[in-house]
């Protein structure tokens, strides 16, 4: 029966580790839906976005609001999960809305064949700035609007080069 | 005092905020990574659903496997979230009639990575991959587990009944 008096003792010990946890707990959930639904930071890296975004890696802020209202226009640099990779996210430019019609050069280091689409209801055509390292609708195809998750909205890492992306 | 009334309401509506804040992250965090509500109409899920109208209970905790009823986000209407049958994975062959009505015509599609294909139980009356392709899987929102009404047919959501 000892230990039962020794376990009371340190009730009140108990009760504050619960507070703190759920003061923690509860600025956790504050910053996961501040992250997922309004803003967030993420770090993007890779050479289809050039000279837009940096080969090694740039942070840039984007938010997750336009895209469930439908404001995602032609231009806009958005957060795409990738449709061959369900992991993956991809950043892209958005260069047709649906009923667009597009023409491409099918391999831009090879000729100037050009193949015209027409984006399909629902879906969007995206584009990486460096046509020639790029893997988007060119290769995948027009991509449902449901899979955007946010839109770019300035760039802030490194420092040289925070300000808007254009 | 007039400013004392008005300090007893702001630390009211403050409380008041916190427990909805509380109570509203608590059920956010249940249907975005457990489990959450569905209401599914419509013919293309005869005879495993109701044309009328069913509530179902979703979960997104498991892997997909061949088989499996689930709602996803339509590629076609970014509103719309049809409820429809796995019939294939990434991978995998699979095979249907391109114009039923017209003629026994069939065609032969390997599912490409990363997506899934899916078919109404009910082909006859059915908008599925068969007209709008396969989905990524991304758009997939999760897999339906339970029908909750109408009360006589409470239960488990199986395979498809063969008839």
């Amino acid at each position: 029966m000892r230990w039962l008096r020794y376990l009371n003792q340190w009730r009140g010990t108990a009760k504050e580790a619960l507070e703190q946890v759920s003061i923690v707990a509860k600025f956790l959930c504050l910053i996961h839906v501040t992250d997922r639904y309004i803003i967030s930071s993420t770090h993007v890296q890779g050479p289809s976005m050039l000279p837009t975004l940096n080969l090694t890696g740039d942070v840039i802020l984007t938010e997750h609001l336009s895209h469930r209202f439908g404001k995602i226009g032609l231009g806009d640099i958005v957060l795409v999960r990738s449709p061959t990779d369900p992991t993956r996210m991809v950043t892209k430019r958005v260069l047709g809305l649906e009923g667009h019609r597009l023409s491409f050069s099918a391999d831009p280091l090879v000729g100037d064949s050009s193949v015209s689409v027409v984006v399909p209801k629902g879906h969007v055509w995206i584009q990486g700035d460096n046509l020639y390292a790029s893997t988007d609708s060119r290769n995948f195809g027009p991509v449902p609007y449901n899979l955007i998750e946010g839109k770019a909205l300035l760039r802030v890492w490194p420092p040289r080069f925070l300000g808007s992306l254009r | 005092m007039a400013s004392s009334f008005w300090n007893i309401a702001y630390q009211q509506a403050t409380k008041s905020g916190v427990l909805v804040a509380k109570v509203y992250s608590f059920l956010h965090v249940t249907t975005n990574y457990l489990a959450f509500p569905a209401y599914a109409f419509g013919p293309s899920m005869i005879p495993t659903l109701h044309p009328s109208g069913n509530v179902v209970l979703a979960e997104r905790i498991s892997k997909l496997t061949r088989g499996d009823v689930i709602v996803l986000q339509s590629p076609e209407d970014p509103n719309k979230l049809p409820t429809k049958r796995v019939v294939g994975l990434e991978g995998d062959s699979v095979s249907f009639v391109v114009d039923p009505g017209k003629n026994d015509e069939s065609r032969t599609i390997v599912v490409p990575k990363g997506h899934v294909w899916v078919e109404g139980d009910y082909t006859q009356n059915s908008r599925d991959s068969r007209s709008f392709g396969p989905v990524p899987y991304a758009l997939v929102q999760g897999r339906l587990l339970w029908r909750v009404w109408p009360f006589q047919d409470f239960g488990p959501i199986g395979p498809p009944t063969t008839t």
